[in-house]
């Protein structure tokens, strides 16, 4: 790699470290792209050579932030116990204990998804197949040790687990609520849905 | 669109007498609406600011301060209007369901009708909701109230048909319910999902919902 390609890349860093900050201090619409910059210590028109838009900074952040989170699931996932239920709300507890440290870049990441705006460069919230992949895996794992019910469509159920899961952060946006509390209403929300996929 | 209240157009209420003042100021409201409702919908929350709300409505940036104390009132100003539109709409069709699935498929059959064909005003919506502040969140969180109440009306009806256990848990199974119609939305916005296809899916996620609650 040359020194230009270096130079990019060191610049790429110091944006998605400065963008992640100031999002989740002072919110994703009242950060300019002049004020990451400013904190990353690079110019204006570098940012913009190196991402086309705001959005496209924020999916950028979200998607590194989440590469940490899934490689940490990578090495738990393997030795989760319990009913297919326990293990979902094990997931889901590690997902808000993780995403309630930065509560508002996560706010705006789910925001982002509904945004009129989308620029192909961004992968919203809800797109992320990891997600779905490990959820889907867990149910097919429930329905092989016999404790889903076979003709369950997963995705439909993992529609349901997802959409829950986001939901529950309004928690977080409007009591300030912890990754605790959060955790106990998905929880219950998982205890009923898996109360229509036990096999009978 | 009509931005009358439906509380004004119901016969019970007697016409409200305007004086010509009254009457040149609720106009100036309605210009300023209907320009920022066009303008949110072109360009997101975000995107529209007052100065372009009062040039597109052909008035100063002060006239449109003199009716509404800030964008995030005006804002809500027109999603109240909405849902009030469709509120009377999922009110009926949520009655009018023989069974629990009837009357949730309908009363969201309205909303996913009515929003669909305007969705980068819904799509404005929904993302501000997220991250508001928590004065508008309280004002906007009364509507919400309204719906989970016919929501859950329809689920205890279930329960009283026998159709639900006496056991479900009501108020959790509306918001499992909510939070998916919700999420559907992306379907709309990403892949052009049409309202029969978000409603089919709406009715095959619904019987992944109710099945632990059926009697």
């Amino acid at each position: 790699m040359g020194i230009r390609d270096d130079q990019k890349l060191a610049t790429r860093e110091k944006v998605l470290e400065a963008a992640r900050d100031l999002f989740n201090e002072t919110g994703y619409e009242e950060t300019t792209i002049r004020a990451i910059a400013e904190r990353a210590g690079v110019s204006v028109g570098s940012v913009f050579t190196t991402f086309a838009s705001k959005a496209e900074v924020l999916s950028h952040v979200m998607d590194r932030r989440l590469g940490d989170l899934y490689a940490e699931f990578d090495r738990v996932v393997p030795y989760l116990r319990g009913s297919t239920a326990d293990r979902l709300c094990s997931i889901f507890a590690i997902h808000y204990e993780f995403e309630t440290r930065r509560v508002k870049l996560f706010l705006a990441h789910i925001a982002a998804s509904y945004s009129p705006s989308n620029d192909p460069g961004v992968t919203p919230y809800g797109r992320n197949e990891r997600l779905t992949l490990m959820l889907r895996e867990v149910l097919q794992d429930g329905i092989t040790r016999g404790d889903v019910r076979p003709d369950l469509d997963p995705q439909l159920a993992i529609d349901v687990l997802k959409a829950s899961y986001a939901w529950n952060y309004r928690l977080a946006a409007t009591c300030g609520a912890q990754a605790s509390a959060l955790s106990a209403a998905m929880d219950n929300q998982i205890a009923f849905i898996a109360e229509g996929w036990r096999p009978r | 669109m009509s931005f009358v209240s439906l509380n004004i157009e119901s016969p019970t209420d007697a016409p409200v007498k305007l004086t010509r003042r009254a009457l040149a100021k609720q106009r100036t409201r309605e210009r300023v609406l209907s320009a920022a409702r066009r303008l949110f919908t072109e360009r997101g929350y975000e995107g529209a600011t007052i100065r372009d709300i009062a040039q597109a409505a052909g008035m100063s940036t002060g006239a449109v301060f003199a009716s509404f104390s800030d964008k995030s009132e005006l804002f809500d100003e027109i999603l109240t209007a909405d849902y009030e539109v469709i509120y009377a709409q999922m009110k009926q069709a949520g009655v009018n369901g023989v069974s629990v699935e009837e009357g949730v498929i309908g009363m969201f059959a309205v909303a996913y009708g009515f929003h669909v064909e305007q969705l980068p005003l819904l799509q404005a919506s929904i993302a501000v909701s997220w991250t508001r502040s928590e004065t508008a969140e309280r004002r906007n969180r009364g509507h919400l109230k309204h719906i989970f109440t016919l929501l859950n009306g329809v689920l205890l009806r279930g329960v009283e048909r026998g159709e639900l256990k006496t056991s479900a848990d009501t108020k959790l199974l509306a918001e499992i319910i909510w939070d998916v119609y919700v999420a559907n939305y992306r379907r709309a916005i990403f892949d052009a999902w049409t309202v029969e296809a978000l409603l089919s899916r709406l009715s095959d996620q619904l019987k992944v919902i109710l099945a632990g609650a059926r009697a």
